[in-house]
C-alpha cells in the first residue's frame, strides 16, 4: 500500500506554503517544517534571511524520534503525552506541536525571536493549516506502478546496491 | 506502509536492521555508507553510548534515483540490540516497510538470535504487523569467526520453514553487506507494485 502521510499537493500545498511564509514573517522564525512520525519531511520553508539549514533528513528523523520518545516517557507516568515540546539553546530554539495524528509542525528560531511569539504564531498556523486541509477539494493524484516502473526501479537497485566487494 | 509525498515527488521506504546486541547492525550501516557514492546518500546519524553501543538508533538516508518523475528514497535504521532497550526498539519499528535481521554466527549467541527474532515478532504485533507479511531478509554475520556455527544449523533454528532468504556475511570486511539490502529493497518495491 502507498499513502501520503498528509494530503498536501496542488492548491492545498500552495496555500499551506503561503501560511508558512506568513508564519516566518510574523514570528521571526528561521525554518518551518512538517515532518511525519516516520521521520520524513513532508514540507518545509525557510525565512529569506535564514542561513542554509542543516540536513533536513537528519532533523526530521531526530524530531520524530524525540517526539515519540517523549510520548513514551509521558505514558510511563500514565499521561497521554506532554503538552508541548520546546528546545532552547544559546542560539537556536525549536518548537514542536502535533498537526495531525501522523504529522508534526516544527518551527526553528534563533535568539532574535521571542518564544512567546513563536508559540503564538505556530499555534495559529496549525489551526489555519488544518482548515486548509479540511477544505481541500484537490483529488489525490494517482501513480502507475506498471512493469516499466518496476523494471526501472529494479535496475536502479542493481546499480546502487549491485556491486558488493 | 510506504509513503508518498506528491508535492516533493518522493516515494519513501523505511528499512530497519534488527538483531541481538553486537551482531553487527551498526557495522552494516557504516559499510553501506562507505559503499554508496556521495550523491546517493545523506548524513549518517548515530545515537550511541560512549562505548559505541547503539542507544537509540543509527540512521542513513539513501536516494535510489528517479523514475517517472518520482524519487525513490530509503531510510535505513538500526535498533539497539541490547535486551533492556526494548522501548527504543519498538519506537524505531513504527512505519517499517522492510526488515533485515542481522544474526550472529557465534555458538554462544544462537539463543540471543532466536530471542531477538521472537522479540521482533512481538514488537511488530504491537503495530498490528505480521513479520510473515513484511519484506524480510536474514543476514548471518561474523562468518569469519573460527568457531562460527554452520549456516544451515542457524537457519534450522531461526527459520525451520526455510522460506526466508538467508545471506552469510562478514560485515566488518564489507562482505555480504549490500546483498541483503538489495534483496529487501527488491521485495519492498515488489510489494508496493502488487498492492498499490
Ligand atoms: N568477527 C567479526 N566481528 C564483527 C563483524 N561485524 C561486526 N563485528 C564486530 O562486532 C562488534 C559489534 O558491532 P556493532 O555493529 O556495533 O553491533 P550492533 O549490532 O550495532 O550492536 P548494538 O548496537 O549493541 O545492538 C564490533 O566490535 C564489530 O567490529 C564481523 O563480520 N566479524
Ligand atoms: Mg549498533
Amino acid at each position: 500500500m502507498l499513502e501520503p502521510s498528509l494530503d498536501l499537493y496542488g492548491e492545498t500545498f500552495e496555500k499551506v506554503d503561503a501560511l508558512f511564509e506568513d508564519l516566518l514573517t510574523k514570528s521571526h522564525g528561521l525554518y518551518v517544517l512538517i515532518v511525519d512520525l516516520k521521520g520524513f519531511v513532508i514540507a518545509h520553508n525557510k525565512a529569506l534571511w535564514a542561513p542554509k539549514p542543516p540536513s533536513l533528513d537528519s532533523l526530521a528523523t531526530l524530531i520524530a524520534s524525540n517526539y515519540s520518545a517523549n510520548i513514551a516517557i509521558a505514558q510511563l507516568f500514565g499521561e497521554k503525552g506532554f503538552k508541548e515540546m520546546v528546545q532552547q539553546g544559546d542560539g537556536i530554539g525549536m518548537y514542536v506541536e502535533e498537526l495531525t495524528d501522523k504529522t508534526l509542525l516544527v518551527t526553528v528560531f534563533d535568539s532574535s525571536a521571542a518564544l512567546g511569539r513563536i508559540k503564538l504564531f505556530t499555534k495559529k498556523t496549525i489551526v489555519e493549516v488544518k482548515a486548509v486541509l479540511a477544505a481541500s477539494t484537490d483529488t489525490r493524484p494517482t501513480m502507475n506502478f506498471d512493469d516499466k516502473w518496476q523494471s526501472s526501479t529494479q535496475s536502479l537497485i542493481d546499480g546502487l546496491f549491485g556491486a558488493s566487494k | 506502509m510506504s509513503t508518498i509525498n506528491f508535492s516533493a515527488h518522493e516515494i519513501n521506504f523505511k528499512i530497519v536492521y534488527y538483531g541481538p546486541g553486537m551482531s553487527g547492525k551498526t557495522t552494516n550501516l557504516k559499510k553501506i555508507y562507505e559503499n554508496i557514492p556521495q550523491e546517493s546518500k545523506g548524513e549518517m546519524v548515530s545515537l550511541a553510548t560512549e562505548d559505541e553501543r547503539t542507544l537509540f538508533f543509527d540512521f542513513l538516508p539513501l536516494d535510489l534515483g528517479e523514475v517517472n518523475g518520482f524519487k525513490t528514497r530509503f531510510h535505513l535504521y538500526t535498533v539497539p540490540g541490547q535486551v533492556f532497550y526494548n522501548s527504543s526498539r519498538k519506537l524505531i519499528l513504527r512505519g517499517v516497510d522492510g526488515v533485515i535481521f542481522v544474526g550472529d554466527s557465534a555458538p554462544n549467541r544462537l539463543r540471543a538470535n532466536a530471542e531477538s527474532l521472537r522479540n521482533l515478532r512481538e514488537n511488530l504485533n504491537e503495530y498490528n504487523l505480521d513479520l510473515d507479511d513484511l519484506p524480510f531478509v536474514v543476514q548471518i554475520n561474523k562468518r569469519d569467526l573460527p568457531d562460527a556455527l554452520p549456516l544451515d544449523m542457524i537457519k534450522q533454528v531461526l527459520d525451520p520453514t526455510g522460506k526466508i532468504p538467508f545471506i552469510g556475511a562478514v560485515a566488518a570486511k564489507n562482505e555480504g553487506v549490500l546483498e541483503p539490502l538489495r534483496e529487501v529493497s527488491r521485495l519492498v518495491l515488489e510489494k508496493l507494485a502488487q498492492t498499490a
